[in-house]
């Protein structure tokens, strides 16, 4: 059983369809979604996180059916998720926030609660802050709350958008751990625009565009889209897809090479930028 | 954080005990929390479970601080932890919502008071408050939190059941407490309660399909627009509450409340255009 299972998925809003017939599947790990501004990421998550109900197309999640009010909320109580932009209270503290969230997770028990709500706390390193307001939080550590509440309960199925934006070096390390633990028996889905997140903790990735799919499979295999098409030259390449200036003062360029073009190992980031710039691979002769 | 001062022996032998009075005990917790010197002589002397408790209540009072002015009335009337805390996140349950409420009563209060027609404006925005909050209470408009909510399992119909309850309770216990100042009849004081409720249960209605303070403002127009011929001089100041008037309110509030039965699931799910 995939967590995940998103067949045709359309949502329009007026005339403009964030979601033009998406299909995905995603299971136990942490899957990446890549995708340009405006891509239709934050609609496709906003629906996994039962939000948003799509125009048409199909979504199971955990084995239920999303359509249905009362599977909804069997799903609902097995989901954690982080919006692109959580709003909070900011009169409450960090502390009361997250509890306030436990309660809307049917957490009654006030014991119990309390310690839960430390536990997501210390998991995202917001402990020494709890009694701090909200409001007086810097941005990154509202980010981490949000993190923490979408972690209450131990989700079978995390959706984080955007998990990493905002976060300092030490905090980004801090949730490739947390995540990498979490895809050993669950789902998590994320977006990003780090490509760097997605080597270094996807199991799979999702390059999705003007609301498709473009691409679904393995880092490598993404990678490997690029095998042969990267290139480095003392001199700017006009006919490469896209190129820039190294620090070495040498140009990084992506493309379909020229002949006897020094060749160097491509990056995730590289084969994002083929893959969205529609360049076809030369056919080999 | 390290301390000048440490426990004595007997303090720390009666806490031990288990004899200490709370205050003292309150005053040991606070002092190991931030004093390592002492919580290391406390824990030999204290059998291990007993310590795991005692830690527990150290940390529910420093992160569980004395919750805020509704929270706390809340818990005073009896209300649960667990949902004190859902309404104390009420935007419309704040001091800012309280303030503005007090602001329009008065006003309104004043108009009665000034002129014979006066009364008129009072009929009309008393039954607009507890619409204008009960709409504040969960449109993700002014809930921040209200996405959140959503993908929560807790019932949005619950949510907003309890919400409305708590802030009609709140706004008609204050606009009833003006409305006794007004001039003229004593039973003008309840009048505008029943077009209240059909206004509140229509706008539930009505935010089943469009947002709800947009839902609270076509409404709020509609009732504008049906009580103002009273302000006409010759025209019956009173009409809005004369008994054809309120059947037809109460028409509307069973309708309404119905509407909110049949399409209960739409609560479920973000409406429209969200922010
Ligand atoms: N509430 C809304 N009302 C109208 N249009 C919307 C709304 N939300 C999204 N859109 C449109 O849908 C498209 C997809 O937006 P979405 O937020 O899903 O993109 P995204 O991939 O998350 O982008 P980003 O990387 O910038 O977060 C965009 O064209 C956007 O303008
Ligand atoms: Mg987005
Ligand atoms: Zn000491």
């Amino acid at each position: 059983m995939s967590a995940v299972r998103a067949q045709g998925l359309v949502k329009a809003y007026g005339r403009k369809r964030a979601l033009d017939g998406l299909s995905l599947t995603a299971g136990t790990g942490v899957t990446g979604l890549l995708g340009p501004n405006g891509a239709g990421k934050t609609t496709l998550l906003r629906t996994v996180a039962t939000v948003l109900a799509p125009d048409e197309g199909q979504l199971r999640l955990l084995g239920r059916d999303t359509s249905d009010p009362k599977e909804r909320v069997e799903i609902r109580r097995r989901l954690g998720y982080l919006p692109q932009e959580p709003g909070f209270h900011r009169s409450f503290s960090t502390f009361e926030m997250v509890d306030y969230v436990a309660v809307l997770k049917e957490q009654t028990e006030r014991r119990a609660r309390h310690d839960e709500v430390r536990r997501v706390l210390e998991l995202v390193g917001l402990q020494d802050v709890s009694s701090k307001k909200v409001r007086a939080l810097s941005g990154g550590m509202r980010r981490r709350l949000g993190l923490a509440q979408a972690l209450l309960g131990e989700p079978e199925l995390l959706v984080l958008d955007e998990p990493t934006a905002g976060l300092d070096p030490e905090q980004r390390m801090r949730f490739r751990d947390l995540m990498s633990r979490a895809g050993e028996d669950r789902a998590v889905l994320l977006s990003t625009h780090q490509t760097e997140d997605v080597a270094a903790l996807c199991s799979s990735v999702v390059v999705v565009d003007r609301g498709r799919t473009l691409f679904t499979g393995t880092v490598p295999s993404l990678v490997a889209v690029a095998a042969g098409r990267v290139w480095v030259d003392e001199v700017r390449d006009a006919s490469a897809l896209a190129g820039w200036r190294l620090g070495s003062g040498l140009f990084h360029h992506v493309g379909n090479p020229p002949s006897g073009a020094q060749l160097v190992d491509a990056t995730l980031e590289d084969a994002y930028l083929l893959l969205l710039g529609g360049q076809p691979a030369p056919v080999a002769a | 954080m390290s301390s000048t001062w440490h426990l004595e022996e007997d303090v720390l032998d009666r806490y031990v005990g288990g004899i200490a009075p709370p205050a003292l005990a309150a005053s040991v917790e606070a002092h190991v929390v931030g004093c390592a010197t002492c919580r290391e002589r406390l824990v030999p002397a204290v059998e291990p479970p007993r310590l795991d408790r005692v830690w527990e209540e150290v940390l529910e009072r420093v992160d569980a601080p004395a919750p805020g002015p509704v929270e706390r009335l809340l818990l005073r009337l009896g209300v649960r932890d667990d949902t004190a805390r859902l309404l104390a996140a009420t935007p419309s349950l704040r001091g800012a919502w309280f303030l503005s409420l007090l602001a329009v009563l008065g006003l309104a209060l004043l108009s009665a008071h000034a002129t014979d027609r006066g009364v008129v404006v009072f009929l009309a925005l008393a039954p607009l408050l507890p619409v204008a909050g009960v709409a504040m209470s969960y449109s993700p408009l002014t809930d921040p939190v209200h996405e959140l909510a959503t993908a929560a399992p807790y019932s949005s119909l619950r949510l907003l059941v309890v919400r409305s309850a708590a802030v009609l309770t709140a706004t008609v216990l204050l606009a009833g407490a003006a409305a006794m100042l007004l001039p003229g009849a004593s039973w003008l004081a309840v009048a505008w309660l029943l077009p209240a409720l059909a206004l509140t249960a229509g706008t539930l209605a009505l935010s089943t399909w469009f947002e709800p303070l947009h839902s609270a403002l076509g409404l709020a127009t509609l009732w504008l627009a049906v009580t103002a011929p009273a302000f006409a001089p010759g025209s019956d100041p009173l009409l809005v509450v004369r008994s054809g008037a309120q059947l037809v309110c109460l028409a509307v509030l069973v309708v309404a409340l119905g509407t909110v039965a049949v399409r209960r699931d739409a609560f479920s799910l973000s409406r429209g255009r969200s922010v």
